[in-house]
């Protein structure tokens, strides 16, 4: 009965930490797409006579 | 103040994941059947809740997109960048879905997956959105938003068609029903408490991310902008 | 029939006619597959019936998309689609016709491949044999329909070869679906194939009509 338990523990640790690491992992995608932007902004600016 | 107003949805928002979090793990009681690991509920429906919506505000998206390209072009930037950030903010709970489904499947009812109609709609919708954002990456050409709408409403259209002819699929060959006794038998107060609150935090964190993924998009479009005014305007 | 969607469509089937290149290049990619499938899935016995339907829709969607890849190419080659936007005449009828005329050479195909299906698998149809008349031509038209716009769609990217089935495949697979259990229930003679014939009535009616009322929209965008 113990060793269920714990397979199951582990189980949703399993798909929370999934969860989170997709989440998180798009959100610091993001974060780099953005300083891209930020900075081909900063170069089409300074292009700008 | 935009700024102070984001910080303070941001702060919300972790607040909100942290008491949903407490509420799945440490309120809610394990559930009569399934035990411990009916807990990952409180993460897998929310998040599919999250993903259906945000595909809808894609094609939404998209149709404003052809609606307005002529007429309302300014409209038509904003609708086009609706239209991809809640392609891609989908799919990403959508993966979400499609990998926390079969981790609880696999302890609640023994198999990783089975072809009934809402896990075959799921995974179809996922790889219609996928084909969309591939769509958007490789076609060249300043025409992309355009093809990329037409794609969205052709994907859309698809959906319901998917979920019938899955519906009838397994009327002739029945399989295990994932989930439906699941979300139906949920009477207890604190489960039902926790699943609200998941519903809510993980919308709130959907929101937040699909916005900054549609600020993203904006930026994108406007540098777009700035250099194809420059190529024009191209001194020697 | 439209004066110009007639020609169209005589000009891609007199082209082809005098090439061959689609309908020769379509035939050897499924006989390819039909003969791999048989290596990979044992057809020998009474478990050749179940699984002969979902080798053959296969074994069309792959040919298929070897033809439609090339549907735009003489198009795009000789600025056919320039003329076209220009021209008084609906887009429409370029689009449906190109749709008839790949329809009609995937259908050749799979007209030839018949009997060396009924050979290789030891087929013995136990339905009604007659309806798969109507489910192949129906499935296959859903199929090249929705492939021939997204091969529109596509033109411009860079790995358009590959950009084609990725957007296809999804969307065709209810349509996969009901081509495959149907052919199935016909070669098996178990169960009732006329739901799943009107799902594919339903898809063919509800995306041509989408292709044909966007297809203005994607030439222009072109």
């Amino acid at each position: 009965m113990d060793q269920r338990s714990i397979l199951d523990h582990q189980f949703v640790v399993a798909a929370y930490t999934v969860t989170w690491v997709i989440q998180l992992g798009y959100l610091a995608y993001l974060g780099l797409k953005w300083r891209a932007e930020k900075r081909r902004a900063s170069i089409d600016s300074g292009n700008k006579r | 103040m935009k700024k102070f107003a984001l910080g303070i949805y941001v702060a919300i928002v972790v607040v909100l994941m942290v008491w949903g979090f407490y509420q799945a793990i440490y309120v809610a009681p394990d559930d009569a059947l399934q035990g411990y690991v009916f807990r990952i509920i409180y993460y897998h429906v929310p998040s599919a809740s999250v993903a259906f919506l945000f595909f809808a505000v894609s094609l939404l998206g998209s149709i404003g997109f052809l609606t307005w390209r002529r007429n309302r072009p300014e409209w038509a930037q904003l609708s086009d960048a609706w239209a991809v950030a809640g392609a891609e903010v989908g799919v990403v709970f959508c993966t979400v879905v499609l990998i926390t489904g079969p981790i609880w499947a696999r302890r609640a009812w023994g198999i990783w997956w089975t072809w009934d109609a809402r896990l075959t709609t799921t995974l179809v919708l996922w790889l219609i959105y996928v084909s969309y954002l591939l769509l958007r990456r490789f076609a060249a050409g300043p025409q992309v938003q355009t093809l990329a709408a037409v794609l969205g409403i052709f994907g859309a259209l698809d959906v319901p068609i998917v979920y019938m002819s899955n519906r009838w699929w397994r009327t002739q060959h029945p399989a295990p029903v994932f989930g439906g006794d699941a979300d139906s038998g949920m009477k207890d107060p604190q489960m039902l408490a926790a699943f609200g609150w998941g519903m809510v935090s993980w919308l709130a964190w959907g929101l937040l991310i699909l916005f900054l993924r549609y600020r993203v998009e904006r930026e994108h479009q406007k540098n777009a902008h700035l250099e194809a005014m420059e190529a024009l305007e191209a001194k020697i | 029939m439209s004066r110009a969607l007639w020609t169209h469509l005589i000009k891609d089937l007199r082209i082809e006619w005098r090439s061959k290149e689609a309908i020769n290049s379509m035939l050897f990619f499924a006989l390819l597959v039909v003969v791999l499938f048989s290596l990979a899935f044992d057809p020998r016995g009474s478990f050749s019936q179940n699984i002969a339907g979902g080798v053959l829709s296969v074994a069309t969607m792959f040919a298929s998309v070897s033809a439609l890849n090339q549907a735009w190419a003489r198009e795009i080659r000789h600025q056919v689609l320039d003329a076209q936007r220009m021209a008084p005449t609906p887009g429409s009828d370029l689009f449906l016709a190109k749709v008839i005329a790949n329809f009609l050479f995937v259908s050749i195909v799979q007209v030839v491949l018949a009997p060396v299906f009924l050979v290789m698998y030891n087929l013995r149809v136990q339905g009604d044999g007659w309806l798969l008349a109507v489910v192949l031509p129906l499935g296959t038209w859903a199929l090249v329909a929705n492939g021939t716009f997204f091969a529109a769609l596509s033109i411009r990217s860079r790995n358009r070869e590959l950009l084609l089935p990725l957007i296809l495949f999804p969307i065709f697979i209810p349509a996969l679906l009901a081509m495959v259990q149907a052919t199935t229930s016909i070669l098996t003679g178990e169960s009732d194939p006329s739901l799943w014939i009107k799902l594919l009535v339903g898809y063919d009616i509800i995306f041509t009509t989408v292709g044909l009322l966007l297809f203005e929209v994607v030439l222009h965008a072109e």
